[in-house]
């Protein structure tokens, strides 16, 4: 198993807010002396780790939409011999870890989606409490929700002034995304008129306003500590090795939600290459000090940031034991593969 | 005397000082209490292993060359937290998310970043110890924990090719590295770097050698405990030379 798993991306939105300042502006940063464009990290991961992808690669996807596990529960105390009204009180205890209970029903009142690991848990404890013939825990009931989903904060971690006990270490490094050339934010001077203002005394817009924006080129960098990943996960290899495939899905796929409804910002990245080792990490953002300037402005980054992993390879020695590569410009490398890599 | 030398550059870093409320500033050059944490995270030794890096603490003394402190960036930042309550625990940040509308809250903060600064820090040990330069050396080059310029979302963004030398402290500092991008000259370029370098330096003032206009303060990050989050003073010395 590598150590580390670095990603590198490269990704194209067209004029767009993805990521806005106390002013509604775009985030920028200075990087080689010039204005660059800028998605800090924690707007990435609040997108990936709310997004689809991430709900479904955790193994939601085959998991069990269902109002009833209350009553499944209840059947299958009373058919292990415990009495209606323990089993009817039990029940709804454990039910009532995945949605809000009808009130003197077993079901749940919306439609809870239950991971095929918590339902093993929940068959796991039903039959615990039926042999020792007690009431769950607290701490039995807590349990159930938590090998399914803690993979995001396995992953980006989480720190609470409160209750420490449930501080994690974050696996991931998100660095923010960073555009390759300069930018200069525009700004969109905007009316809007009233439909019902017919002129007979005043023809001005109902509205007027300003909305700033920019396109990009985006490099972005993410690097894994996979042997963190897996002790987080309390050494559960097989679940570190979904995050990894969700993660590096999300961190293609997903775009930050900014201002979308008015610039239709979705993108998935054009290139993308991983990196496998246990030597130092490290970006690649000095292929991008030297602002890209001219017509091929993708072509040049790729070029820019393949030229920079040889030259660090060649000055301090092999950065990464094993690489794998997908360039959506000249349609080289399966994304399907570049996920295996990531996740093998 | 030997020394541990190895250099540190990101397009963003963060060396936090004193943070009261949102507002979380960054120092012009990495504090002792970072270049610790970074060594601390290199040899895998855990946040709450208080012997360990009380150890570290003790026995490793710490300068800093800044070539360039970078631009200062202030990232306006929010997020979405639900109320306390102690009924309830959250599994997963959408589960947090996914609290009625009203308990959702928006926090605030400023959080300070330098841009493209670019410093090398010369590491020695007081005393004999556990620890070895040669162990720092292998950790920084294959580390435990993946490292970061003071923040998290801060990383390194070339190797810190660390080296030991045996020299006077100024020597060491000035120890020559591979240039970041294809020469000297391009680096000055583009990481805008002038002909003043500062160095930053603890023990007596004259350590860095027979110099005029070195200036001493105090400073407060020397980590004393992580729980509560603890810093005591410590004396630097500071000196800003013209380099050729």
């Amino acid at each position: 198993m590598s150590k580390f798993i670095q990603l590198h991306l490269l990704t194209s939105y067209a004029p767009s807010n993805l990521n806005r300042d106390d002013l509604g502006r775009p985030k920028t940063a200075r990087m080689g002396g010039t204005e660059r464009l800028r998605v800090s990290s924690q707007s990435l991961k609040r997108h990936w780790r709310t997004s689809d992808v991430f709900e479904q690669a955790l193994g939601k996807h085959i998991g069990t939409r269902t109002k009833r596990l209350g009553v499944e529960v209840f059947n299958q105390l009373c058919e292990l011999g415990i009495s209606e009204k323990q089993a009817k009180t039990w029940a709804v205890a454990i039910a009532g870890v995945f949605g809000k209970g009808k009130k003197d029903g077993l079901e749940i009142e919306q439609l809870a989606h239950i991971s095929p690991e918590e339902l093993a848990a929940v068959d796991t404890l039903v039959k615990t409490l039926a042999a020792e013939n007690r009431a769950p825990e607290q701490a039995e009931l807590d349990l159930l929700r938590r090998n399914a989903s803690a993979a995001d904060i396995a992953m980006f971690g989480r720190m609470l002034a409160s209750s420490p006990e449930f501080n994690c270490e974050a696996a991931c490094q998100v660095a923010h995304a960073i555009s390759v050339h300069g930018v200069a934010v525009e700004e969109d001077y905007f009316t809007a008129v009233d439909d019902l203002n017919r002129g007979d005394s005043d023809l001005g817009a109902a509205h007027i306003g300003e909305a700033a924006f920019s396109a990009a080129l985006f490099y972005s960098y993410i690097c894994i500590d996979k042997e963190l990943l897996v002790s987080n996960l309390d050494g559960d290899v097989e679940l570190a090795n979904k995050a990894i495939t969700a993660l590096v899905e999300a961190a293609v796929k997903v775009s930050p939600k900014g201002k979308q409804n008015s610039f239709a910002s979705r993108a998935y990245a054009s290139y993308v290459l991983a990196e496998k080792g246990d030597q130092q990490p490290r970006s690649l953002s000095v292929a991008f000090l030297k602002p890209i300037i001219g017509e091929n402005q993708a072509e040049d980054a790729v070029q820019a940031l393949q030229r920079q992993v040889e030259n660090f390879d060649k000055v301090y020695g092999a950065c990464a034991d094993d690489r794998y590569s997908v360039n959506a410009l000249e349609g080289e490398g399966s994304f399907e593969q570049l996920k295996a890599f990531a996740a093998d | 005397m030997q020394y541990l030398v190895f250099r540190l550059y990101g397009p963003m870093a963060s060396w936090g000082e004193a943070a009261v409320g949102g507002d979380r500033p960054s120092g012009l050059t990495p504090s002792r209490s970072a270049v610790l944490g970074l060594l601390g995270a290199a040899l895998g030794i855990k946040r709450d292993d208080v012997s360990r890096l009380d150890a570290l603490r003790a026995e490793v003394g710490i300068a800093v060359k800044a070539y360039s402190c970078g631009s200062l960036m202030r990232d306006y930042h929010t997020a979405q937290v639900p109320s306390q309550d102690r009924k309830r625990t959250f599994y997963s940040r959408k589960d947090e998310l996914s609290v009625e509308k009203e308990k959702l809250n928006t926090v605030l903060s400023s959080r300070d970043y330098r841009s493209d600064g670019y410093w090398v820090v010369a590491v020695w040990l007081w005393q004999e110890s556990e620890f070895t330069l040669d162990m720092l050396e292998a950790a920084l080059k294959k580390p435990a924990f993946t490292p970061y310029l003071g923040r998290k979302a801060c990383p390194l963004a070339v190797p810190v090719t660390p080296r030991l030398v045996a020299f006077e402290l100024k020597e060491a500092l000035d120890t020559s590295f591979p240039p970041i991008l294809f020469s000297h000259e391009q680096d000055r370029r583009w990481l805008g770097l002038g002909n003043t370098v500062t160095y930053l330096w603890q023990g007596t003032a004259d350590d860095l050698g027979e110099y005029e206009g070195v200036q001493s303060c105090q400073v407060w990050d020397e980590p004393i405990s992580r729980e509560p989050w603890q810093f005591s003073a410590r004396q630097v010395h500071q000196l800003t030379l013209v380099e050729e």
